[in-house]
């Protein structure tokens, strides 16, 4: 599903963020990355939407060579690739369904297939009866969970969590990260990127961890063991 | 594709409404872009009828002899015809011209009776030459002044040719201010368009980060500010049009009684070419307000 070959990436002003790295997450894999901050995780997953390039090495998702993107294919990759973010990214002047209906909308779904897709992707992250609240309403914890369906609308095969629990208190945290679960066992790939040791270490799945850009371990049903 | 371009027009109408008064700062300038564009024109328009009135009335009197023979005169007048710098010669004998003196002064009773006192015609047969070409004009004077027939009384050589340089001048100068101005304008214009169209952006960067991440693609993320530039062209010529032609209306007056005699309708040349006009005027806006744009575009919405 996701190959890294000897993947290389150097910021000019930070210096090494990615060293060689070499990977292979297989489909329907739930895969934590886990490190301490600056270690190279979010360009990891920049790296894999096409955000940024790599200086060295060959990144494949699923048959596609992304190491070479152009820049009119990225949004293609992007409708293959749902991705959530710590900070929500959400429009507060529109309602949830607005919210969620906006991600198809741009990329010219039509009002008959948003009328029926956005109200079942809302009932698998469980809001479906607040879809007519504004973000400003609800939760951190439901906030996240919009985004989430809002990465679910394109039926991605592989879902990116960049740190999705880091504005969440544990309670809202181990929500997000159950929703992932059920999610990952609908068949969806997905990635943690986390340093969040406590909800790593329960998940009692496949991780990666990353130091000075570097994989320094990789375990089928690993810990964090920074 | 049609539900994409509703969507792109949708999302351009409300970045033109959110940041209502940024919009009308932009169609305000782009108003006056344009209209000093078109008061460029109007100038154009007047100096032509000027200039137009002028060469309509040059011509070279030729004054001959009132005992000169017909004959006389009528070869004089053939050999001034076959002039290449000549358009036309025309005879007035003198009974023609007494006639068209009594008409001129046909309500000035004293004039008329100082004639009826003198018993005959004082009046002298003459020769009106319309020159073909303007730029020929000293050629021709020159030539005629060579004629040294006995039968000429006198010539006059009115010096159209510095009226006309004179008028052409004062309507260059205009002209080259109007120029000038438009230019001041339209860079105006430009610029304003490129930071509104900056400042759009960065009121939207959060929304253009999120249509990224979904995978909109480029051209839906950008349409909708080029097609706003399109939008603020559209409006700022609809208000042009809408406050020129009353403006037409209130000069039309003071050019009539200027050019008296001459017809010049500025209202009814801008009806007449109002869609080569503001068509032309809206078409290269909008090319150059896309344009100015997509530059904006381009360098601001890597969000």
């Amino acid at each position: 599903m996701i190959k890294f070959h000897n993947v290389s990436k150097v910021y000019p002003k930070s210096g090494k963020a990615l060293d060689r790295i070499n990977l292979h997450i297989r489909p329907g894999e739930f895969v934590s990355i886990v490190g301490q901050s600056g270690t190279g995780k979010t360009t990891m997953v920049k790296t894999m939407i096409g955000e940024e390039k790599i200086d060295q090495g060959k990144i494949i998702i699923g048959d596609w060579d992304i190491t070479d993107i152009r820049q009119r294919e990225i949004p293609v990759l992007r409708r293959q690739i749902g991705v959530i973010f710590q900070d929500f990214k959400l429009l507060y002047k529109k309602t949830l369904f607005e919210n969620v209906a906006f991600a198809m909308q741009v990329c010219g779904g039509s009002p008959k297939k948003i009328r029926k897709i956005v109200p079942h992707v809302m009932k698998i992250v469980g809001l479906e009866s607040k879809m007519d609240r504004y973000p400003e309403e609800i939760s951190g914890g439901e906030q996240q969970r919009v985004a989430i369906a809002r990465a679910l609308v394109h039926r991605p095969k592989i879902l990116l969590a960049d740190e999705p629990t880091g504005n969440l208190d544990s309670l809202n945290a181990n929500e997000i990260i159950e929703l992932l679960l059920r999610i990952n066992r609908f068949g969806t790939t997905v990635i943690l990127v986390t340093h969040n040791r406590e909800i790593v270490n329960r998940l009692k799945k496949r991780v990666i961890t990353i130091d000075n850009g570097s994989i320094v371990s990789d375990q089928e049903i690993g810990k964090y063991v920074l | 594709m049609f539900l994409s371009l509703a969507r792109v027009i949708k999302f351009s109408l409300q970045d033109i409404f959110r940041n209502v008064w940024l919009s009308l700062v932009t169609i305000m300038i782009l108003v006056l872009a344009l209209f000093t564009v078109n008061m460029l024109l109007v100038v154009k328009v007047v100096g032509n009828t000027a200039v137009g009135a002028i060469k309509e009335k040059i011509d070279i009197n030729l004054f001959l002899k009132s005992n000169a023979k017909e004959d006389d005169i009528l070869i004089l007048k053939a050999k001034i015809a076959n002039l290449n710098e000549v358009k036309e010669v025309k005879y007035i004998s003198k009974d023609e011209a007494l006639e068209v003196f009594r008409k001129k002064h046909e309500n000035n009773p004293e004039i008329l009776e100082s004639l009826r006192e003198l018993g005959s015609n004082p009046l002298a047969p003459t020769l009106v030459i319309k020159p073909a070409d303007l730029d020929t004009f000293s050629v021709l004077t020159d030539k005629i002044n060579s004629f040294d027939d006995e039968i000429i009384e006198s010539r006059n050589f009115s010096n159209y040719k510095l009226m006309l340089n004179k008028i052409n001048a004062i309507t260059k100068k205009v002209t080259d201010a109007g120029i000038f101005l438009s230019s001041i304008f339209i860079l105006i214009t430009i610029l304003v368009i490129y930071n509104s169209v900056r400042i759009a952006i960065y009121t939207h960067r959060h929304q253009i980060t999120i249509m990224k991440l979904v995978g909109a693609s480029n051209s839906f993320i950008q349409m909708p500010f080029l097609i706003s530039s399109v939008i603020y062209t559209f409006i700022g010529v609809l208000i042009l049009v809408f406050l020129f032609y009353p403006l037409l209306s209130l000069l039309q007056p003071y050019l009539e009684t200027f050019f008296v005699g001459y017809n010049i309708n500025l209202i009814d040349y801008f009806y007449s070419n109002a869609f080569s006009i503001f068509g032309s005027q809206f078409l290269i806006g909008s090319l150059i307000n896309i344009l100015a744009s997509y530059v904006a575009v381009k360098k601001y919405s890597k969000v």
